[in-house]
Parts: structure tokens; sequence; C-alpha cells
């Protein structure tokens, strides 16, 4: 293929690129206080690069720059999502920031490239890729946690983010290496081929593969290297920890499918026993922690713990139905989270944030439609039909039925049900208490509407799960 | 007469104990440590030094292999360069660069 | 036989350069030792015919990191004293620690694999060859892709140092000479009208 050709595929990467550099140099030459110009140039750039992997979605996978890029169903639809997701999450941040003063053109700059990270992680093809992508989008995401230099809480929670961050990319790149020692290749089509014939090296395979599947856990969060997950969602800003619970997963998914689908298939047994471990601790931590949880902040936090327990289930299964089943949750998920911390930016005000959960006491009085909103996120988060989240945890549950593993899908129903208290005490909270104080909900119109058609999405998708799942099978069908 | 030194520094005993050793300060207790607390700018300059010496440390390899990669790698580098220079743009404009 | 004689010469003041980094108590001193030894294994680096690798630690290593370590040494303030109360009590685990990487690194050396004809001897690269030129060679064609990425990623370390330690604005009292000419009555001086107050 021509290198004309190559950048092409490439073109969406290329131009975000262009767009973000742009958006910087504008920004260090306007002095508006608010950054309107920064955050409507931010939204455009994001539309635009979703517009262009939208219109060239491919049926065939197609690789460029010598195999380490793949432009594929799979990377496509995970960039769509990536994109939009992030538009809607910079809407709420730019409320956010703009209500606590904590307004910096960096703070989009930064975003877009965490986005850049992401989609050069769900379309990389080799090892030396992934980290790439994964180092640019975690070093923007240190610096966003640590943008409110006046809060001790989010320098703490920078700190721990980036030493424990760091910690797993070594590990991460341990792995990487040994990998390569051992197959002379870092491209995931020569690693299959290669770990597929090597019998006597498969050993040192799994070694090397346990400590990427280390790096993986970290970087999603899931127990028993959940550690800096609760501290960096308390402690960052809100706005930051909607960013971080939202699209970043969807990136970690891709590259938890290309290393040890794409990658390391031909160990598939292998991983998948470390993967039950993770995933039955996670699952076991996140629910049980987050019931004695005052913050909401961080009960969301184990509740992400608990959720990647789920998404690691439908790796688990090892058949296609149940890697779609996975990429359904983890888009759920992010939807769910989106709409979730969203309504905590909207009841928080310039200097008070409803970070605690008595904060939601009688919303129903004070606003009976965001209550509403907020139910049914609870409900979708804690698994009730018909919302999206009850279908996230029925189609992985299915596979892995499918797939035998009957005592491993039984604790995970157990699990949720335990998961569920701590969600429907919020709804209980909203609706049976009295609040302690009556004040109006102040938001903008946008925040409004958006945040309303976000939580009509999480119901009208439960109507409808097929699409969505449909789409996830496509992606994944090659 | 450098010998004298040397030999001094040999033969010499030199006793030396905390008082000895503490800074002279007029009489009072020293106030504080020589080594005192730098600004935070100090860091970004050698932070921003270290990234533009990293461009450089690419530049070196290209330089010597240009003959062998071609219009592709040149403009790769070209496009590095540019990336680079945006951020620059945004070190001078924001003052990173001035000591006050 | 030169080679040899180069490497143990290197070798050696390596050894004594990070002995000192450890047993200096002033932490400038350390950090100009730690110069030195980058130095000495830079130079072993050249005798293995790497010279990229030895450049590039001169030129990152040497002429950047080691200054941000001076400055990071110096901004910390930190009392030596303080540091080396805990020597005495870690001593015996870090020796051990020592000890036991000391027996990693010799199994592994004096394995089958490091033991054969292939490294008993110093391998010469064929005349001519310059390993920068070939790194250079397939940096920018076969790695173009993440070459780039890594030029993002020296931005995102741009933006992001300036924004975390810009955040504040400026503190200096200097006054402006032009704001001092051009100001205006109205700017200073606020005329206040008030009641007359009555006897009490």
């Amino acid at each position: 293929m021509s290198i004309s050709n190559e950048i092409l595929l490439a073109l969406p990467e290329l131009s975000l690129l262009s767009m973000a550099c742009l958006v910087l140099v504008v920004d260090a030459f306007s002095k508006d206080p608010d950054h309107r110009i920064t955050y409507w140039l931010t939204q455009i750039s994001l539309a635009i690069v979703f517009l262009l992997v939208f219109t060239s979605i491919p049926d065939e996978p197609r690789l460029a720059f010598h195999n380490s890029f793949i432009d594929d169903a799979m990377s496509s639809v995970l960039k769509c999502f990536i994109c939009a997701i992030t538009i809607i999450v910079f809407l709420y941040s730019y409320e956010y920031l703009k209500e606590n003063k904590l307004m910096k053109g960096e703070y989009f700059v930064l975003g877009l490239f965490a986005v850049l990270g992401m989609m050069i992680m769900s379309s990389a093809y080799s090892l030396l890729s992934i980290y790439l992508g994964l180092e640019l989008m975690s070093l923007s995401m240190y610096a966003m946690v640590a943008m409110n230099r006046k809060s001790a809480a989010a320098s703490e929670a920078a700190m721990k983010y980036f030493i424990l961050g760091a910690l797993a990319s070594g590990m991460l790149l341990y792995g990487i290496s040994m990998i390569y020692g051992l197959t002379s290749s870092i491209q995931f089509t020569e690693i299959a081929a290669i770990s597929m014939t090597s019998v006597e090296n498969s050993r040192f395979l799994v070694f090397g593969m346990i400590f990427m599947i280390i790096g993986i856990a970290f970087k999603l969060g899931a127990a028993p290297f959940h550690m800096w997950v609760p501290d960096v969602y308390q402690g960052a800003p809100t706005s930051v920890t909607l960013f971080i619970s939202t699209a970043p997963k969807l990136a970690a998914f891709a590259m938890a499918i290309r290393i040890l689908v794409d990658g390391l298939f031909p160990l598939v047994a292998d991983w998948q026993s470390i993967l039950m471990v993770l995933a039955v601790l996670s699952m076991a931590i996140g629910n049980i922690v987050a019931i004695s949880q005052t913050n909401i902040k961080r009960m969301l936090a184990y509740s992400t713990i608990a959720h990647v327990g789920y998404l690691f289930l439908g790796l688990i299964a090892g058949t296609i139905n149940g890697f779609a089943g996975s990429m359904f949750y983890i888009i759920s998920y992010a939807l769910m989270s989106m709409g979730t911390f969203g309504m905590i930016i909207l009841l928080g005000r310039y200097e008070f944030e409803a970070k605690n959960l008595e904060d939601f006491k009688g919303l129903s009085g004070r606003s009976p439609w965001f209550a509403f909103i907020m139910m049914c996120l609870m409900f979708s988060m804690a698994g009730v039909p018909p919302f999206l989240g009850f279908w996230s945890k029925w189609f992985v549950l299915k596979e892995l039925v499918a797939s035998g593993y009957f005592a491993l899908a039984a604790v995970s129903v157990v699990f949720s049900i335990i998961g569920a208290y701590y969600y429907l005490r919020i709804v209980k909270l909203m609706y049976f208490d009295k609040p302690d104080k009556m004040t109006a909900i102040k938001a903008t119109k946008q925040m409004r509407a958006v945040l309303t058609a976000n939580g009509l999405l999480i119901l009208v998708l439960g109507l409808l799960p097929n699409s969505l799942m449909q789409i996830c099978l496509t992606a994944l069908a090659h | 007469m450098s010998l004298g030194l040397v030999l001094g520094k040999i033969m010499g005993h030199a006793r030396s104990d905390s008082e000895k050793q503490s800074p002279y300060e007029c009489g009072f207790e020293a106030f504080e440590d020589a080594r005192m607390k730098f600004d935070v700018r100090y860091y970004l300059v050698a932070i921003l030094f270290i990234i533009f010496d990293l461009e450089i440390a690419f530049l070196f390899p290209w330089a010597v292999a240009l003959d062998g990669i071609g219009l592709v790698g040149f403009w790769a580098m070209m496009i590095f360069l540019g990336v680079l220079v945006i951020g620059f743009i945004y070190e001078w404009r924001k003052g990173a660069l001035d000591w006050e | 036989m030169i080679e040899l004689i180069v490497f143990y010469i290197f070798g050696a003041l390596l050894l004594g350069a990070a002995t000192m980094v450890v047993v200096m108590r002033n932490p400038v001193h350390a950090a100009l030792f730690l110069v030195l030894a980058f130095f000495c294994s830079a130079a072993i680096w050249l005798l293995l015919q790497a010279e990229f690798l030895a450049i590039a630690l001169v030129l990152v290593y040497v002429g950047a990191v080691m200054v941000l370590f001076l400055f990071v040494v110096m901004m910390l303030d930190i009392n030596m004293v303080t540091i080396r109360e805990g020597f005495a009590r870690y001593l015996p685990f870090g020796l051990f620690v020592a000890i036991l990487m000391f027996l990693v690194m010799g199994l592994v050396v004096s394995s089958d694999y490091f033991l054969s004809d292939a490294f008993s001897t110093f391998s010469h690269v064929r005349e001519g060859y310059s390993n920068t030129q070939h790194l250079g060679q397939t940096l920018y064609t076969e790695y173009l892709y993440q070459f780039e990425i890594a030029g993002a990623i020296l931005l995102v370390a741009i933006v992001a140092a300036i924004s975390l330690s810009m955040s504040k604005a400026k503190v200096t009292k200097a006054p402006n000479p032009g704001d001092q000419v051009t100001v205006k009555k109205q700017d200073r001086l606020r005329i206040v009208k008030m009641d007359a107050e009555g006897k009490e």
C-alpha cells in the first residue's frame, strides 16, 4: 500500500492531532476567561473526527504502517463511541468548570490528546502502538486530574494515579519485552502465529502474558489492582472523574481485545483462568465495599470496579458472542456512568458538590424529572429490566453459561444482587426521604436537555437492546 | 610552595567537630541551611529543556540516515518538528520562558 | 588486548563513581558522581560499538536528566542528617537484597548461553556499519507511525508541565512606569458624599 493510502487510513487520527494543535495555539492567543472559542473548536474537532470515522467504517480490516495500525469495524465503532461520548463529557465539563471557576483552555486540549491516545489504542495492531497510545492517554489524564491546584485532594489523587499508572505501564512493558524476546515480534498476527506453533516456549509466553494482564487490569481498575480507583474518582474534579470513567474504558477494552484475542488467543485457556480470578475479586470487592460508602463518587468508583468484573466475564466466555457481550457491556457502562456523573455535576453549585449520598435526599420533591432520570440510571446500573444495564449483564451471562461456566455465572448473579442494594438506596433517598433544604436546581438549558437525552437513551436502548448488540457483533465479526 | 600546602594538609591534623563545621553568623546560631528552596520555575525550565533535548536525540539518527529514508522520512521529521514547534509557540505565549 | 584494558579502566571508574554516589554526604556531589558514572557507561557502550546509545546517554542523561536531578535535589531542600538516620536499620536488608541480586546476575552470566564462544570475545561489526544509521533507517520508515505518536506525547508533556506549574498569576509588585504616567485622577481618588453628622 502506498504511503498516501496509509495516511488516508489514519486520517481521523491525523486530523485530530492537527485540530488539537490548532486548539492549543488558538487558546494560547485568546484572552477570553470563559475559553468559549477553545470549547467550541474542541467540540467541532471531535464532531469532524466522528464524521470522518463514521463515514468510512470498513467491511474488511485494513492494515497500514508496516502492520502496526489496523482499521477495522471494531476500531471504527469504538472510535465513534469515544468521540460521541467525549463530546457530551465536554459539554457537562464546560458547565462544571465554569461554575467552579476551574476553567482552563488546557483542559480541552489535554482532553483532545487523551482522545487521540484512545483512538490510537483502538486501532493499534502492534504492542508498541498500543503502549504509545496508552501513554499518550494516561499522560493527558494525569495532568487533567491535577488541574485543580487549590485542592489538596486532587493533587494527592493525581500523585497516586501517576505513580500507580507508571507502575502499571512498567508491568505492561515488562510483559511486552518478554513476549518480544520469545516471539521476536511486536505485531499481533505474528505473535499469534508464533505462539500457536512454539509449544516449548508457551510456559514463558504465559509469564509475559501475566505481566501484560496486570497492566491491563491496572488500567481498567480491576481488583486486586484497583487501589487507585476510589482515591482518584473521589479526589479528581468531578468533570475529570466523568471523563476517566467513560471513554478511556472503551480504549482499555480495545487494548484487552487486541492483546488477548488478536495477539495471544493460542493461550486462551491460560488467560481465561487468570481473568476468572480477577473477575470474581472485582465483583466481590467492588460490590461489597461500595455498600459502606457515604461519598457518591467513591461509591461509584467501587461500582466501576464491580462492572469491570462483569466485563471480564464476556472475555472469559472466549467466543465472538462473549466478546461482543463485553463490548456491549463497556459501551453501556460508559453511557450510564456519563449520565450519573452528569447528574452529580447538575446538582452541584459553586464550592458545593453533591458529593454525599445525603445530597440526593428528597430529589423527587426538588425536581421530579431529574429524580426520574437518576432513577433510570440507578436501575440500569443495578441491572433492573428493562433498562440497558440489565441487557448488558444478560448478554454477558448468557454467553458465560453457553460456554459452560455455570458456577461463575451463579457467583456473578449473587454479587449483582448484593450490588443492587447500594444503587437502590439512592432511589430510596430520592423518593422516600425529606430533603434537608429545598434549593432549586441551577443549570443551563443545554445541560438539562442533554442529561435528559442521556437518561432516556438508557431507557430506549434498554427497550431495543438488539440494535446495539448487532453493532457489537458486526464489529467483532472478523 | 604548593608542596608546602600539600604536606601541611597531609601531615597536619585537623580535628573537626560540629562547632567548627557550623557556619559562622556574627555570634548567633545559624538561622537556616545554606541550601534553600528553589523556585518551581527552575524545574519547569529543566523539564522543557529535557523535552527539546529528546527531540535532538531523534534528529541525530534522522540526519545520519537521511540519504536512505527518502521523502517520507524527511516529511515524517517535519511533522514531528511541526508538532513541537506548536509546543514552543504555546510555551512562549504562556510566558514559561519569561523570568518575571 | 587494548580493548580489555580500556574496558577495565572504565569499568573500575564506573564502579568507583557508583559507590561514591551512594556514600557521598552532599547530594549535589552525589549527583555529580552520577554524571561521572554515566560517562563511564557511555564509554563502555562505545567499546561495544553501540555509538548511538553512548551519544544518547551523554546527550539526554548527562545533558538534561542530570540537570533536572540537580534542580530537584536543590529544590527539595533535603536534610541529609534525617535521611541517614535509618542507615544502620536498613543495612541488613539492603545487604541481603544486594547479595541476592549479585547471585542472580552471577547465575545468569554463568549460564551456558553466555559462556558460549559468541560472548567470550568482543564481536566486531563490519567495516562502515553504523547503528545510528541503521536506527534512522528503520525508525523513520518502518516505525513512522509510532515516531509521530512520540511527537504527540512530547507535546502533551510540554502542555502538562506548563499548565500545572504556571497556574499562579504573576505576583510581582514592581510598578509599571507606563501605568504610573498615564494614571488619571479618577483612577486613584474617590470622592464620597456624606451627610454631616449632628452632635450627639
